[in-house]
């Protein structure tokens, strides 16, 4: 399956591991570029490959998951990207500058699995942490501050405190908290892992949904096989000991996606071909 | 509310059965009177408690505001600079351990009025506060601080979003511990400052008379005032925090849990090991200078030793303090031993009665922060100025903390492993004996962490204002004989004992 470059509406979505195969647009200029990095944590004496020589090159606005099984390194290069760790190896470059420099513009949200929202402010200022953090004036920005409340459909829950909310309400505010700079870069980090199955498949339509009104690279790492299939361009299926990049999957459906896709047969061959990526050894 | 009235009622009835048999029974009444009695005794001694108390708290609340200031703002340092809490480990260590008792003498040599008691209030009050402050500013949503890094704050970001506002209901907790403690440590700086008015000045003159009526009354007076502090705080604690916080350990903290988990090279933490262990000595040191006072009534650090080790008068030094310690030794570990072990088998026992073990803890937590002098006048009515009255007084002092640890390590066994052993049709006695026990056990090292220092406290406040024996009086009567050097270097004794008994314990639990 090779995509029309660049696509009509003149937004490019794609995403390219360089290591793995042949790519067409390889000289295009990345949004996203990871290239050699290793990562070694050390635990009471062992050492952990967590990454061993990855390289993952993604373009502007595409949306790219991450899965594999637990230890395959996938949430590292997340928090790689967001410089919460810094490689042993390698160069991570957004836009080719240094996520730390990125991040201080602002360019970069994040969301975790965990929430993370400060239990004593209300959803409001829970939103506001990132623009505060950067020094900025939040009242200047309470507009957008309320549009991205309604966005994610906490309208009338401005005020609330994380406490008074659902698991599924509490997880709608990270992912606002997330876009409130109006990032370029987006991570999250199994936003949904937390969920029950039936809430995971609702929130997955809603950040489709708001992704398209509010188009960022997005790169998302997951355990659900479906999630991945479902919300992402492109699929990079990871593997542990060490943790590296086995393979990458496109994903070729049109969007929006309806949930009516989980159901067909199509998206049932996407996400076989993704078991078996994640198992090769396995009986299929 | 339910609970309170029922407690409301147990303590009419307590009263009332305590009336009753001291009108009956003239014995009962000679010991310790009866409510009526120490009714009336306050009401005739009216126009004298007001100045007493008003001394007492007077010192109490500077010294609590002080020490609690300093150990907050020490707690954020510690936070923000995990090597100073390393180095400041010996310093925090030994505030934790010290027996207040023999710090007053120390400190009404270098100040006067009621400065002493003030100090002394600020001092014990420090290490619960910072201990808890500094809990509270760690333990935080590990994700907060990805969070605030994503977006470029550093560090001092993180302490002004996240960890300031997180640590407020443990602060509110470290102050509601230390406002008990800032009695206690007003009453015993009285002690050693001599001062006219005070409770414990009060207490100091009214033990001689042994009226049952007025030394209970003081007792009680003390127990009202240092619960009150602890009760204005819970409610503080309440109407802001909002919900009812968890009323843990986290506020008695031993320093185990205040060395930093850095992972510093071999190098580095022996060379902050050093500073560890020299810092406090270097304080003494440097304060004797600040206040450029004469070696003859505040020697330092070497010439203590000297003191100690030197000569003649070296030895006969050295031959005091042995002897002394040979008293006060032995009954703080025996009472330390029954203490804890009291300790431990009333709160096995609750297991078997988890009703009963509800109603009980809130009144032993109470009564752990009842100031342990207030238990003075009791323990000399009952069981006089023997060695009996001094190991009473050790077993007392360790029991209700203890208690109140080994309680909570009761209730944290896991409710699925006591149903495992429900399941297959054992009795509550078997699941006691193979679960709670084997799985509190290891509270008991928390508990005797934090017991061990108080029980060397306990027989030296016995010693001290009853029994006139030991390492207590031993500092009492040099002051007395204006023995400075003595005076000094049984502060440092006492301390250095303290510091290694908790080391001890921390030792065996690493061991275990």
């Amino acid at each position: 399956m090779v995509a029309k470059w660049p696509p009509e509406g003149g937004r490019y979505k794609k995403a390219l591991v360089v290591s793995s195969f042949k790519d067409p647009y390889a000289h295009e200029p990345a949004d996203l570029s990871i290239e050699g990095v290793s990562k070694t944590f050390r635990a009471r004496g062992r050492s952990v490959l967590a990454l061993a020589s990855v390289t993952l090159k993604i373009r502007r606005g595409s949306f790219v998951s991450l899965i594999g099984p637990s230890g395959c390194g996938k949430s590292t290069l997340l928090r790689l990207v967001a410089g919460l760790e810094t490689p042993d190896e390698g160069t991570v470059l957004i836009r080719n500058e240094s996520p730390h420099s990125f991040r201080a513009r602002g360019e970069l949200g994040i969301a975790f699995q965990d929430p993370a929202l400060l239990p004593w402010r209300s959803v409001r200022r829970n939103v506001a942490l990132p623009l505060q953090v950067l020094g900025k004036n939040v009242n200047a920005h309470r507009q957008r501050i309320d549009a991205l409340i309604e966005l994610v459909g906490l309208t009338g829950y401005a005020d609330a405190l994380p406490g008074q909310l659902s698991g599924g309400m509490r997880q709608r505010v990270a992912i606002a908290r997330a876009l409130v700079t109006d990032p370029s870069v987006l991570l999250l980090d199994e936003p949904f892992g937390a969920l029950d199955q039936i809430l995971r498949r609702s929130m997955n339509q809603e950040l489709q949904r708001i992704w398209t009104a509010r188009p960022t690279t997005a790169l998302m790492v997951t355990h659900s096989i479906d999630e991945a299939a479902f919300l992402a361009d492109e699929v990079v299926v990871m593997n542990a000991e060490p943790g590296r990049i086995v393979q990458t999957i496109p994903i070729p459906f049109p969007r929006p996606r309806t949930p009516g896709l989980f159901a067909a047969a199509e998206f049932h061959a996407v996400c076989d071909r993704l078991a078996a990526a994640l198992d090769p050894g396995g009986v299929r | 509310m339910r609970e309170h009235n029922k407690a409301a009622l147990w303590l009419l009835a307590a009263l009332a059965a305590w009336e009753i048999a001291g009108r009956t029974t003239p014995t009962v009444r000679d010991v310790i009177a009866t409510p009526s009695l120490i009714l009336a005794q306050y009401l005739s001694d009216g126009g004298l408690y007001l100045p007493h108390l008003a001394a007492t708290i007077r010192s109490a609340s500077i010294g609590f505001l002080f020490g609690n200031s300093i150990a907050i703002i020490a707690a954020i340092l510690f936070c923000r600079v995990p090597a100073g809490a390393s180095a400041f480990r010996g310093v925090n260590i030994a505030l934790f351990a010290m027996p207040a008792i023999v710090v007053g003498p120390v400190l009404a040599i270098i100040f006067s009025d009621n400065l002493p008691q003030v100090i002394l209030a600020a001092l014990v009050v420090y290490f619960p506060t910072m201990a808890a402050t500094l809990v509270g500013l760690r333990d935080i949503d590990p994700r907060l601080p990805d969070v605030i890094r994503t977006y470029g704050g550093g560090k001092n970001a993180i302490l002004r979003f996240v960890r300031l506002r997180s640590a407020l209901p443990a602060i509110l907790a470290g102050l509601r511990t230390a406002a008990p403690l800032s009695v206690l440590g007003a009453i015993l700086g009285e002690f050693g400052s001599g001062v006219r008015w005070g409770l414990g000045s009060f207490l100091l003159g009214s033990l001689g008379d042994a009226d049952p009526a007025r030394l209970l009354g003081i007792g009680f007076a003390a127990t009202a005032v240092a619960l009150t502090g602890y009760g204005v705080f819970a409610w503080i604690g309440r109407r802001t925090v909002g919900a009812t916080m968890a009323v843990t350990i986290a506020a008695d903290r031993s320093p185990d849990t205040i060395g930093a988990d850095e992972k510093y090279s071999w190098g580095k933490r022996s060379a902050l090991m050093i500073v560890a262990v020299a810092l406090p000595f270097l304080l003494w040191w440097l304060i004797l200078r600040v206040f450029e006072l004469s070696p003859i009534i505040a020697p330092g650090p070497v010439e203590t030793l000297r003191y100690l080790l030197v000569g003649p008068s070296g030895a006969e030094a050295c031959a005091a303090l042995i002897a002394a310690l040979g008293q006060t030794l032995p009954l703080a570990g025996l009472g330390l031993i029954c203490g804890i072990g009291a300790a431990f088998a009333a709160a096995s026992l609750t297991v078997l009665r988890p009703a009963a073990a509800n109603a009980i803890l809130p009144v032993a937590m109470l009564l752990q922060s009842m100031p342990l002098v207030a238990l003075v006048p009791l323990v000399l009515l009952v069981f006089g100025r023997d060695t009996a009255a001094t190991l009473v007084m050790a077993v007392l002092v360790v029991f209700f903390p203890a208690y109140v640890t080994l309680a909570q390590g009761f209730a944290l066994v896991p409710g699925a492993a006591r149903e495992l052993v429900q399941v297959y049709g054992g009795s509550r006695t078997k699941e006691l004996l193979l679960v709670s026990v084997p799985y509190a056990a290891s509270y008991l090292f928390a508990a005797a962490k934090l017991v061990a220092p108080r029980a060397l406290l306990g027989v030296m406040v016995a010693e001290w204002l009853l029994s006139g024996k030991g390492l207590g009086n031993l500092l009492n009567a040099s002051r007395g004989l204006l023995n400075y050097d003595m005076v000094w270097a049984g502060a440092l004794v006492s301390i250095l004992i303290s510091v290694a008994a908790y080391e001890a314990v921390s030792l065996l639990e690493r061991l275990f």
